[in-house]
């Protein structure tokens, strides 16, 4: 299947610019690991006509040097799901955006780089009520948002949402996205 | 050391969100059910300590799966709620739940007298007394039809059998006793597609309903025959096994392994809906597909919630979506309620007319020509609930494809 | 400043202090007993929850081994709804001196201790998640005991005979007349109130917080605590107790308690100044994990729910870096013998499986002081809730009632389950009823008591979900509803110490789950 532009995960960010572009005429799928919270927006999004795979979830990549061609699903076994951009907003920890091991946090689809300290006893705040370190951890993008993977910037896969490093402003990451990739 | 994080039956990567409860259809419509998550993961830790902590009320768990559809987390809430039902529970009405869930059994008793027997059905006394026998009254039984589909299909081998390249038809119980027009809708659209159709080898009954009804090891009895069968089919050249129901699909695929135990990793490649494997080929180039140009009008598509839990909605209306003039609104998913057998019993009759309701009023609202879904019982309750025909993709798409001329493209692709 | 007047006055308000409590009442001694936080909330409710054979002892301390025998005999009748009993597996590893074993029976048959030596395949089946390694296992009886429990059952017990209990007070000194102990003074954390409290004798059962009771009164014990970290799982992975058969060392059992099992320990000098604020490091985190996958290898992809640390009231014999060759006998101190000081008594040493012989020894003592010639009868009498078997057998019960009769015994015929049974805690299956009995007769004052009687917000949740509806219904029930946010303040920060030193895989998830949920 050939998509303009394909987004992991139905978080807030996914659904926003998936939205957007689906209003700005582009052809989007959606691909989401259990139900999204951000109903309104995804229900406008579906009722447009945008396709989106609820309970699915990317697990691997095909890559031509820095540009991803085309992702598998484990429910779409067999079928190439194609496009000429990727959007990654599969958020942190609890949706499984990001990883934790015991000595390492990664972005387990494509293993695109994170920050993140390299020492366990550094990753939380004693204190509950105070901002944790794990909270910032994720993926580092280059100026315009596109990820970083072993140190070389993807040409066509962007970051949006908590998926990213430092402080963000979920709708505000998509919607930058938005603009570049309706250009 | 604590590298994958997972252990086999993952219920602890439940955090607790409550998503599983929000879409669960029983929880809404029945306050005795403790709903996913309780019965699921809350209910296993306390099962593994003793199982007498076995709760009777996991009995309402419609095994629809939406709660693993819904999960952030990945956890087999369903699964889970199944397997303590098989290994704990018992039947509530044994001689009923077993009728029901031999499916089989009973349509090749009842299907060489379908006449009387559809008009006994219909008779009153026999309501009454399928009453008292704990199926519901109100209940509208598919009919059965009188000709079984095998026997159907016996007449057809010699001409199967002068393709190049074959498929093989896992029928189900619901196209060989009650339906064999769609098993024949199946082998016209193969055909045209440039593939004979062949039978698999002692066909048996999925099991769905005997899992649901707490009948486990005849489950796996008839999974592992099956699942040989397939093996044959495969070794002797079919490309595929197939089928058009979504519930044997995914009982097939997933259940044998989950719940049964069954192995199944070598066939589940090969184990598709139809409407799959032909998008996949036209996709690729090796179908091609000519329709007829003619008005056809408003059809919506219902995703069963089996259908959902495979996430293939996407190929059946994608295919569908090629038909020219083919006005169609994939309706929002919900639970139809019949649930399989669950539906026929007296005492969840009332629930699964309340949770079907929704979908029900949505359908009447938009009026189609006809309602299309990939799942036999789903249809069942939906005509006996609104009275709009309810069709299978695979007949669509049978009756609007100029097969004639569709095969000439096919037959010249060249055997792979 | 109120003052009044008991026979005998305990400080400590774990099991020890519980089962003392529970004795002197019995015994018809005016009791008064003294908590500075809440009930087990020492290294009583900080450890494995194991109901000892003896057989760890067997080789080391063979007097121990002989006291936890008898002691397990006796709380698997009179507690029987506290503990389970599960048996034990002591499993030697190709690693291990298979010789060992010989040695280890021999001890714990001397020590009157039931030592079976099984065939690893039967070991395996009777326990399949040990380590299918194995080249020899020994049956014994060892068995899980919910600490809690047993701590409230005891208290609850006294209160029925007399016994008065305050908890959330501290005690600031000693009132000293003549060379006498008699009597304390208290400070109660909630009320801000001092009170002088008068007693005939006053036994120091502080854990090792008796080190710095003794102080106050002029006397070093020499206590040595021995910081022991524990890994709490998210469910059962086996259900015998499982040990290491070699001399004892980290992280070397694994014990199914209730629905969860739990992994131990280590065992590391920490100061006195430590002993309130303990945390679990990554490094002890790692060496848990690492050792406790050699008895049960599922547990390295099961999740960790949490960690946790109690410190082992032991009394130095000798300079021990570790304290694991120090005795876990008991200790009875007579200050009057040892110090010149009448009046005081400290009872010590010792572990969970012998409190009940703790208590009696230091009773014993009370009474001969006082002249009290009443005969201990804490070996024979049943707990609260354990007078008759209750079991989880209706099926049609719901599953909340069930749990709470695995929780509270019989005493779960207490409970309004007619229109209070919905959930309130999902993970645990706690009912408004079992939180309702609990509030009214088993001295809850916070959130976290609660979870120390019912287990609340201890399953896979660790309360993130149903926190705010309890603390709602708890600060109703108390009377203060104003005091709900705050409730769920101290049982959040709480929690989330045990959950920091597990912070990665679903525990991390958890973690972010529980900031947005609560954190702002």
């Amino acid at each position: 299947m050939r998509y303009d532009i394909i987004i992991i995960g139905g978080g807030l960010a996914g659904v926003t610019a998936g939205l957007q572009l689906h209003k700005a005429g582009k052809r989007c799928l959606i691909i989401s690991e259990g139900l999204s919270l951000h109903k309104t927006p995804k229900d406008e999004y579906i009722a447009a006509g945008g396709a989106f795979l609820p309970g699915d979830s990317v697990i691997s990549g095909e890559w031509d040097g820095n540009a991803l061609k085309a992702v598998r699903t484990r429910n779409l076994e067999g079928t190439r799901l194609e496009a000429d951009h990727f959007i990654l907003a599969s958020g942190k920890f609890f949706s499984r955006g990001l990883v934790a091991t015991m000595d390492a946090v990664i972005e387990p689809v494509f293993g695109c780089d994170v920050e993140f300290d390299s020492c366990r006893d550094k990753w939380y705040n004693d204190d509950f009520y105070a901002v944790q370190p794990f909270e910032r951890f994720g993926v580092k993008p280059t100026e315009d948002g596109r990820v970083f993977i072993g140190g070389v910037p993807a040409a066509n896969l962007w970051a949006a949402g908590e998926i990213l490093a430092g402080e963000t402003d979920i709708e505000q990451s998509a919607l930058k996205i938005v603009s570049i990739l309706v250009k | 050391m604590q590298e994958s994080n997972i252990s086999p039956n993952n219920f602890e990567q439940c955090l607790k969100c409550n998503l599983c409860t929000s879409v669960c259809p029983m929880m809404a419509a029945n306050p005795h059910y403790p709903g996913p998550k309780q019965a699921g993961p809350d209910g296993e830790r306390y099962r593994l300590k003793d199982p007498a902590f076995f709760d009777l009320t996991l009995k309402y768990c419609l095994n629809c799966k939406r709660c693993e559809v819904a999960c952030p987390s990945g956890v087999k809430v369903g699964d889970i709620i199944q397997a303590s039902r098989l290994k704990y529970g018992h039947q509530s009405n044994p001689l009923r739940d077993t009728i029901l869930a031999s499916t089989d059994f009973v349509g090749s008793l009842a299907s060489p007298m379908a006449p009387t027997v559809n008009a006994l059905l219909e008779w009153k006394p026999v309501k009454k007394m399928m009453n008292l026998f704990g199926v519901d009254s109100r209940r509208k039984f598919p009919s059965y039809s009188k000709l079984k589909f095998e026997n159907w299909f016996r007449e057809q081998v010699p001409s199967q059998e002068n393709f190049r390249r074959f498929v093989s038809y896992f029928h189900g119980c619901y196209v060989n006793y009650n339906y064999p027009e769609l098993g024949q809708d199946f082998v016209k659209l193969m055909n045209a597609c440039g593939y004979g159709v062949r039978m698999l080898e002692g066909e048996k009954c999925c099991g769905v309903a005997m899992i649901s009804n707490g009948m486990g090891r005849q489950a796996a009895v008839n999974g592992s025959k099956n699942l040989d069968a397939m093996r044959k089919a495969l070794r002797d050249g079919s490309e595929a096994v197939l089928t058009s129901s979504s519930t044997c699909t995914f009982t097939m695929r997933d259940e044998y392994e989950h719940l049964l135990g069954l192995k199944t990793a070598d066939i589940r490649p090969h184990l598709m809906l139809a409407t799959k494997f032909i998008f996949d080929r036209v996709e690729s180039g090796d179908i091609r597909l000519v329709f007829k140009e003619e008005r056809r009008g408003k059809y919506v598509y219902h995703t069963a919630c089996h259908m959902q839990k495979l996430g293939w909605t996407i190929y059946s209306t994608e295919l569908l979506k090629m038909i020219p003039g083919m006005d169609l609104t994939v309706l929002p998913q919900e639970c139809c309620g019949i649930a399989g057998t669950f539906g026929f019993k007296k005492e969840n009759y009332p629930y699964s007319q309340l949770i079907g309701s929704k979908l029900f009023d949505l359908i009447k609202k938009l009026n189609p020509r006809a309602v299309i879904t990939d799942c036999e019982t789903c249809k069942w309750q939906i005509e006996m609930s609104t009275g709009y025909s309810v069709l299978n993709p695979i007949s669509v798409l049978a009756e609007a494809l100029d097969l004639e001329k569709t095969s000439r493209l096919n037959v010249a692709v060249p055997s792979r | 400043m109120a003052s009044q007047e008991y026979d005998v006055i305990i400080i400590g308000g774990g099991i020890t202090g519980a089962g003392t409590a529970r004795d002197c009442a019995l015994r018809g001694l005016r009791t008064l007993l003294i908590e500075r936080h809440d009930l087990a909330a020492g290294a009583t409710g900080r450890n494995h929850g194991l109901l000892h054979s003896g057989a760890r002892y067997a080789v080391t301390d063979s007097e121990s081994a002989a006291e936890c025998i008898r002691e397990n005999t006796i709380l698997r009748k009179i507690a029987s709804n506290c503990v389970e009993e599960t048996d034990g597996l002591f499993i030697s590893l190709p690693e291990d001196d298979i010789e060992y074993r010989k040695t280890f029976i021999e001890s714990c048959q001397r020590a009157g201790i039931k030592a079976e030596a099984i065939d690893p395949k039967d070991a395996i089946r009777m326990e399949p998640a040990v380590n299918p390694d194995i080249i020899g296992a020994v049956k014994v009886p060892d068995a899980s005991v919910d600490p809690f429990r047993l701590t409230t059952a005891n208290v609850l017990d006294a209160t029925v005979h007399g016994a008065e209990v305050m908890t959330y007070s501290e005690v600031t000194g000693f009132i000293e007349e003549n060379g006498r102990i008699v009597g304390v003074t208290v400070r109660n954390h909630r009320s801000g109130e001092l009170s002088e409290m008068r007693s005939a004798v006053t036994v120091n059962a502080a854990g090792i917080w008796g080190h710095a009771i003794a102080e106050l009164a002029g006397i070093s014990i020499g206590m040595y605590p021995a910081k022991g970290s524990l890994l709490i799982f998210g469910h059962r992975v086996n259900r015998m107790v499982i040990n290491r058969c070699r001399k004892p060392a980290n992280a070397d059992i694994l014990v199914p308690g209730d629905v969860v099992c739990v992994i131990g320990t280590t065992s590391t000098k920490v100061p006195f100044e430590d002993c309130d604020d303990i945390r679990v490091t990554a490094d002890e985190v790692n060496l848990l994990l690492e050792e406790g996958c050699k008895l049960a290898p599922s547990i390295s992809h099961t999740r960790v729910l949490r960690a946790y640390a109690g410190v082992r009231p032991l009394v130095a014999s000798d300079e021990d870096p570790t304290g694991r060759s120090i005795s876990r006998g008991i200790v009875l101190l007579d200050h009057e013998t040892r110090d010149g000081l009448p009046g005081l008594i400290t009872i010590t040493g010792g572990k969970l499986t012998s409190y009940r012989l703790m208590a009696e020894q230091a009773t014993d003592l009370v009474c001969s002081k006082l002249g009290n010639v009443k005969k201990c009868e804490t070996a024979l009498r049943p707990l609260p809730g354990s007078e008759e078997e209750v079991g989880i057998s209706r099926q049609s019960d719901s599953l909340g009632r069930k749990a709470a009769g695995n929780r509270h015994g019989a005493r779960v015929f207490q409970m309004d389950f007619a229109d209070k049974s919905e959930v309130v805690c999902e993970c645990e299956h706690v009912t408004r009823a079992e939180i309702e009995y609990a509030i009214k007769f088993l001295d809850v004052h916070n959130l976290i008591d609660l979870r120390r009687r019912t287990r609340i917000g201890m399953g896979t949740c660790q309360g993130s979900f149903c926190m705010l509806r309890v603390a709602t219904v708890l600060a109703q029930a108390l009377g203060c509803p104003e005091k709900a946010s705050e409730f769920v303040r101290q049982y959040v920060e709480e929690r989330w110490k045990g959950l920091t030193p597990v912070c990665w895989g679903e525990g991390i998830r958890e973690m972010e789950f529980m900031r947005k949920q609560y954190g702002k």
